[in-house]
């Protein structure tokens, strides 16, 4: 049986700015990262394979450049890894990832029956949360989103048992198999690669599935395939509250314009 | 324009947040109706239709079958919009509707732009204006981004029932972990963020919100790292408080964190950086290293 991670290569966004002209992200010279919500899909599929003997893949869509993504997977331990890639997949939102994603678990269960389905909560380049949903929908898997644990699996009945995080409690629950899980931070903590396998992944395989082998309708994937339009990127516009003197040669002086501020508010018992 | 409006109800009990959907719906101008797994002896003040589903009998948490009733609620209202709230409940219904009805999503909306709706992208960072290519839309939008509107009315009941099993199993809840402070209620509350650098300068904090008398919260990164409890967290996945006094020491005003603590009176932000966002909604902003000014503004305040 087979557990599938999906996991995505984003600009690092602590670094990243936007172009005014084009309102593009300026992505050139950015690092890239595994989405980090996606490394947690990614290290809990590696523990079910520890857990319970499955077979671990991890699936990317994106530019040729992914590979370095894969590769890091493959240094972590993953028995495979896909490289989703066609330039008729670009430009995609949600709805058309989740096809194309949808349409690489559906081959890959012809081989071998995936059992369980990881994605991110959400990745923090585009911030949505509907890719995972969206494969479940498409796929007919169960759906459980924000899994903070994995109780167990129960191969005879083909269920699962989770702990979902709600706010301000937990909720356990069970799901027929397959599953789409999406999972949030509080689930494990990534592992590092170690060295022996960080230099066997380099000569690993990575296949790469473009549209000749997934033979999607290229009207219903990419940029043409996406109902949402996004018509500008920018920085919100701030108006700035009052700064009260100089707190960087003036430390103490400061303390003393501040104290008369919380004092005029009443907000200081003396 | 109409819009069809997802209530939340949760343990018995309506939740206030449905009335921010109202607050959307009125900044959109929309006609609305509304519709809620929940009780009839907790409706909502408002003098719209309201379907109704009975969560003793629909479960307050069965996807499938709350998503049966919204797609029967469409059906006949043929809304625009679909509006949830950006919650755990909406987070994992909405994309169920929006796929059921091969419609966009869009997700965690924070304001209106002309024909289209901003969301945050990049850790917040950035904002996008996204619309829908087509019609109608499936939208969820932040808690705490729409002030909740209140309008009053009884609502025109039309109640609805759905039969199904469930795919899902519900076992139970399991206690939440336990709470040494109670954000939610303290007068004054002073924040550790990111820019305290190490574990070490909580005790640095604390020290100025005991000087203050006031109770220690903290962004979530200072969560993630371990350095402070959970209970501590202000913001979207923490608590959401509205004191009289919030004192940001080094956090950057990211809209999860500010979704938690917009609502205090009186907010001072201390930050090396005078264009931190966090600038945008604090009464007064303190450019400072946050090693120095901290301890000196702790020692003055003990003098006083
Ligand atoms: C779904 C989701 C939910 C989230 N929920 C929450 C939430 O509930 N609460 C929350 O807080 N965040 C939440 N976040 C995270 C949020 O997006 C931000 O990443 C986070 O709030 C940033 O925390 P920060 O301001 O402490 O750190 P940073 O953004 O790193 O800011 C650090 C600040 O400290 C300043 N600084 C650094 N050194 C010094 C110094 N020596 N003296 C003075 N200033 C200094 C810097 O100028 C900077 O402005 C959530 C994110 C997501 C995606």
């Amino acid at each position: 049986m087979l557990v599938i991670s999906c996991i995505k290569q984003v600009p690092d966004t602590t670094q990243v700015k936007i172009d005014p002209v084009t309102n593009t992200l300026i992505r050139d010279g950015i690092p890239f990262i595994i989405n980090p919500y996606d490394s947690h899909a990614l290290e809990e599929s590696l523990k079910l394979k520890e857990r319970y003997g499955l077979r671990s893949v991890a699936l990317s869509m994106g530019p040729p450049n992914a590979e370095a993504t894969l590769r890091k997977a493959y240094a972590l331990g993953v028995d495979e890894a896909i490289l989703l890639s066609d330039r008729c997949f670009g430009g995609a939102d949600t709805l058309a990832t989740s096809k194309v994603l949808s349409a690489a678990i559906e081959r890959l269960n012809k081989q071998d029956k995936v059992g369980v389905v990881f994605c991110g909560k959400q990745t923090i380049d585009g911030d949505t949360a509907q890719v995972g949903p969206g494969i479940a929908s498409r796929l007919g898997f169960s759906q459980l989103t924000l899994v903070d644990k994995i109780e167990s699996i129960d191969f005879l009945r083909k269920t699962i048992k989770v702990r979902r995080k709600l706010e301000g409690r937990h909720e356990i629950v069970e799901a027929p198999l397959p599953v789409m899980i999406t999972v949030v931070r509080e689930l494990n903590r990534p592992r590092y690669p170690v060295v022996p396998m960080r230099i066997a992944a380099e000569e690993m395989e990575i296949k790469v599935w473009d549209n000749s082998v997934l033979k999607l309708d290229v009207n219903t994937i990419g940029l043409k395939g996406s109902p949402t339009w996004v018509s500008k990127i920018f920085s919100p516009e701030r108006d700035q509250g009052e700064i009260i003197g100089d707190g960087i040669t003036d430390p103490v002086g400061t303390t003393n314009l501040l104290i008369d501020k919380l004092l005029g508010k009443e907000l200081l018992t003396v | 324009m109409k819009t069809l409006l997802i209530g939340e109800y949760r343990e018995g009990k309506l939740l206030d947040s449905t009335y921010e959907l109202l607050g959307f719906a009125g900044q959109l101008g929309a006609e609305t109706a509304m519709l809620l797994v929940g009780s009839e002896t907790q409706l909502p003040s408002y003098g719209g239709t309201l379907y109704l589903a009975d969560a003793a009998s629909c479960g307050e948490y069965n996807p499938d079958l709350h998503k049966k009733l919204i797609l029967d609620a469409v059906q006949k209202e043929n809304p625009d919009y679909i509006v949830f709230l950006h919650s755990s409940y909406g987070w994992d219904l909405a994309p169920r509707v929006a796929a059921a009805l091969r419609v966009a999503q869009l997700s965690e909306v924070i304001a209106l732009a002309d024909g289209g709706f901003e969301v945050g992208c990049c850790n917040a960072k950035m904002r996008r204006t996204v619309k829908p290519a087509a019609g109608r839309a499936v939208v969820t939008i932040q808690a705490g981004a729409f002030p909740a509107l209140q309008p009053g009315g009884i609502p025109l009941l039309q109640k609805l029932s759905a039969a199904g099993t469930a795919a899902l199993e519900f076992i139970g809840y399991e206690a939440a972990e336990k709470k040494d402070v109670d954000l939610g209620k303290a007068e004054i509350i002073v924040s550790a963020g990111r820019g305290i650098g190490k574990k070490d300068n909580v005790s640095m904090i604390q020290a100025l919100a005991k000087a203050l008398g006031g109770e220690l919260g903290a962004s979530r990164p200072v969560v993630d790292a371990g350095w402070v409890e959970h209970s501590h967290q202000v913001g979207t996945t923490g608590q959401t408080v509205s004191p009289k006094l919030y004192v940001a020491c080094g956090i950057s005003g990211a809209i999860q964190h500010l979704a938690g603590m917009k609502k205090a009176d009186f907010i001072i932000a201390i930050n090396k950086d005078k264009d931190a966002p966090i600038g945008e909604i604090a009464d007064v902003l303190v450019v400072a290293d946050l090693m120095q000014f901290v301890p000196a503004l702790t020692a003055k305040l003990a003098k006083q």
